[in-house]
């Protein structure tokens, strides 16, 4: 997979993505699952319409070293900062390693045919004991 | 023109559920039918349910509103003028492609609200009427669902047995009995169990951006298979641009445009519009150069209802795996759903109990504060607060008709076949917003009475018109009607509308179960008296 994002363009990538993902609280970081590279390009390619928002924000001048700095730039570009934000926000949640820290298998398959429980039954039989309520 | 091609008896534009209802019947009854759809096949495996990317595509790829999926064979909706942005999807099964499948019958007054409460008009049947049509399109479509719904005369009763309700539903019917409130199992068009052409349900939970599995029930699966085998000719990425019509009034075919732009006029006994409640009236106004068909009411476009939404998310401190599907809808309540003067609105509303979703439904949800806010460690905090420990009571409150809701054809934005495309004029009213007020206040209650830590209000979303009514309205007069109550428009008489264009009120209920049976319900009597259809000579 070619790179959608110049080295230049990861690396301002890199540096907001720490900031607006840190690590902590038993989460690892944006650095941490090394997101401006594989996870941010994955995203890229599977929805291209971002890149020209993600870069247009990147090319923006100011320093970053802290999430205020990250929201003054926002205030320049809300819509780069939009795109932006959907790209570190779905490469971190789709990397395997965050899922599992938030305990989310993904929308996996299970057994619907197990259908109502003795237990639903019995939380329904208030309802059928008051009866019919329509008019 | 690049070409005429044979004449067939009937053609059915759009191959959404109502087409499919239509033209399935039609076949059967050995009539010779085209089927005309500006979207294409769409497989379950193009659904990224399944997949990592599935809270990522469902931005733009699988949005439902098509301004943002922009893709070609949607055409763009003008919204600047309305509250609501009507939403749909192009493609072989329509709109139900990404519905959530939420199956409700509508209610007994749904049908006289007239005559119960002095608003809007009666409908031409009532639900007796109707509920043989439902049994029989709930066959087709392998509902689950519990019988004995105490809402219902009837009990709603479902062809399969229901979908597990799961923690989410056991969590949210015990703050509803603390209550003392109405709730039930939810029905959905999602088979519990391996149906005929449908795959069992595995509670993927992702229904609102197309089912991976196989298993809801979409057209493309329970209708147009056996339809195409027994004769119909479904022709995809095709436009109609209009329905041709003589100088007697009387139908004559449809002009429609292929992806390369080339014009074709099929000729046809009968024309059936299943467009939806946007698409049928922009159809019926583009028609005759522009001047429009069929309209000697005034009403073609008129009346346009789309049920604006609105939800209450409720927050546990217990893990209540709340990204587990069905979604689909969980239970149901209907206990605020009649009239109640002394609430200061007319009408009701439905509630539907959903799961969350994946953790991107907290990065930001419906309408969060300050961007920053959503970032750095309050990210971490919120998804672990809220992540698989929420559900939302949803509402569908009735929206009641209103002759300045409407459709006109926009004179700037056109569709990639050069079509105008439909501008949407619409405002939410007093009666709604009172309505939405009181309904979010009560399911604030049924969280708290749940147990809920924290409750969260989306009074109004602009991305919820799901559901698209009543712009060209049945009843038995010309002057005040589009069309009669089986669908037939009364100024052009071999010409038909089978979709909830014809709804004269829209209920607080999801549309489907009942575009379907109406659909049905017309297409029997069409075929029952189609000697009598007086065609173009
Ligand atoms: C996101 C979403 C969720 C929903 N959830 C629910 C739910 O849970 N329960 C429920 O009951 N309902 C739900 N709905 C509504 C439901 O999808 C519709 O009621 C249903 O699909 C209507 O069927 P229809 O065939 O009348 O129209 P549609 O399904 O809209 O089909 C119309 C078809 O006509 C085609 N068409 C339009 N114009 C032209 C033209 N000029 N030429 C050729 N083809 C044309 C369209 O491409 C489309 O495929 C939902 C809708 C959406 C968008
Ligand atoms: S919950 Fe069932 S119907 Fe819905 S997407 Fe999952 S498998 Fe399909």
């Amino acid at each position: 997979m070619s790179h959608a994002l110049t080295d230049a363009e990861r690396e301002r990538l890199a540096t907001l993505a720490d900031l607006m993902v840190p690590g902590g609280q038993g989460m690892p970081s944006a650095g941490d699952i090394d997101l401006a590279n594989g996870p941010a390009e994955e995203v890229l390619h599977i929805d291209p319409t971002r890149l020209a928002g993600v870069q247009r924000f990147l090319a923006l001048e100011g320093m970053v070293e802290t999430l205020a700095d990250v929201e003054a730039l926002a205030q320049k570009d809300a819509d780069g900062f939009a795109d932006l934000g959907v790209v570190v926000a779905n490469a971190y949640f789709m990397d395997a390693a965050v899922r599992q820290a938030i305990g989310y298998p993904g929308q996996e398959a299970r057994d619907a045919s197990i259908g109502l429980t003795d237990e639903d039954r019995a939380l329904l039989q208030p309802v059928i004991d008051r009866g019919a309520i329509h008019r | 023109m690049s070409g005429t091609a044979d004449p067939c008896d009937a053609i059915v534009v759009g191959a959404g559920p109502s087409g499919a209802v239509a033209a399935t019947e039609l076949v059967r009854a050995g009539l010779s039918v085209t089927v005309i759809e500006q979207g294409d096949w769409v497989l379950a495996d193009a659904f990224d349910g399944a997949r990592p990317q599935w809270e990522l595509t469902q931005l733009r790829k699988w949005h439902p509103n098509p301004n943002v999926r922009g893709r070609p064979e949607d055409y763009p909706v003008d919204v600047a003028a309305s509250d609501v942005n009507p939403l749909m999807f192009a493609g072989v099964g329509g709109a139900a492609l990404i519905y959530g499948a939420h199956w409700m019958r509508f209610m007994p007054s749904d049908f006289r609200v007239r005559t119960l409460d002095g608003v809007a008009d009666d409908w031409p049947f009532a639900y007796d009427d109707l509920a043989p049509f439902y049994a029989y399109v709930e066959e087709a479509m392998g509902v689950s669902g519990l019988d004995g719904n105490t809402a219902y005369p009837d009990g709603a009763p479902c062809p399969l047995p229901a979908l597990p309700i799961g923690k989410v539903g056991r969590k949210a019917a015990l703050g509803m009995n603390r209550l003392g409130w109405h709730w039930w199992p939810g029905s959905n068009a999602i088979p519990s169990r391996a149906y005929r052409n449908l795959q069992p349900c595995v509670l993927r939970g992702t229904c609102g951006t197309g089912c991976s599995d196989g298993a809801k029930a979409t057209p493309d699966r329970t209708h147009w298979p056996g339809a195409i085998d027994d004769g119909v000719r479904l022709l995809t990425n095709a436009r109609v641009a209009e329905v041709t019509v003589d100088s007697h009034d009387r139908a004559t075919g449809v002009v429609w445009i292929d992806r390369d732009g080339q014009r074709h006029h099929q000729p046809a006994g009968i024309v059936i519009l299943c467009a939806n409640g946007i698409g049928t009236p922009r159809t019926l106004m583009m028609s005759n150069d522009g001047a429009g068909i069929a309209n000697r009411s005034g009403m073609v476009g008129r009346r346009l209802m789309m049920h604006p939404f609105a939800a209450v998310m409720g927050t546990f401190d217990e893990d209540l795996e709340s990204w587990v599907g069905p979604a689909g809808q969980i239970l149901t309540s209907m206990q605020f759903y009649e009239t109640d003067l002394s609430r200061g609105f007319v009408r009701g509303a439905k509630w539907n109990c959903m799961p969350a979703g994946g953790p991107q439904s907290f990065r930001a949800g419906y309408g969060d504060g300050p961007l920053t806010d959503a970032w750095g460690a309050n990210l971490h905090e919120r998804v672990r607060r809220k992540f698989g420990r929420s559900f939302e009571w949803g509402i569908v409150g009735e929206d009641l008709p209103d002759t300045e809701n409407r459709i006109a054809l926009s004179a700037s934005l056109t569709d990639t076949s050069g079509l105008p495309a439909p501008e949407i004029h619409y405002t939410v009213s007093d009666n709604t917003r009172k309505m939405l007020d009181f309904h979010t206040a009560r399911a604030v209650e049924a969280m708290e009475a749940a147990g809920a830590v924290e409750t969260a209000i989306t009074p109004l979303i602009r991305d919820c018109g799901w559901h698209l009514m009543g712009t060209a309205v049945m009843g038995d007069d010309p002057e005040t009607s589009v069309v009669d109550e089986n669908g037939r428009c009364h100024d052009v008489p071999n010409l038909y509308v089978m979709d909830g264009s014809v709804f004269p009120t829209s209920s607080g209920m999801n549309p489907t179960a009942t575009i379907m049976a109406v659909a049905a319900r017309s297409v029997l009597a069409l075929i029952e008296n189609r000697r009598e259809v007086e065609v173009a000579a």
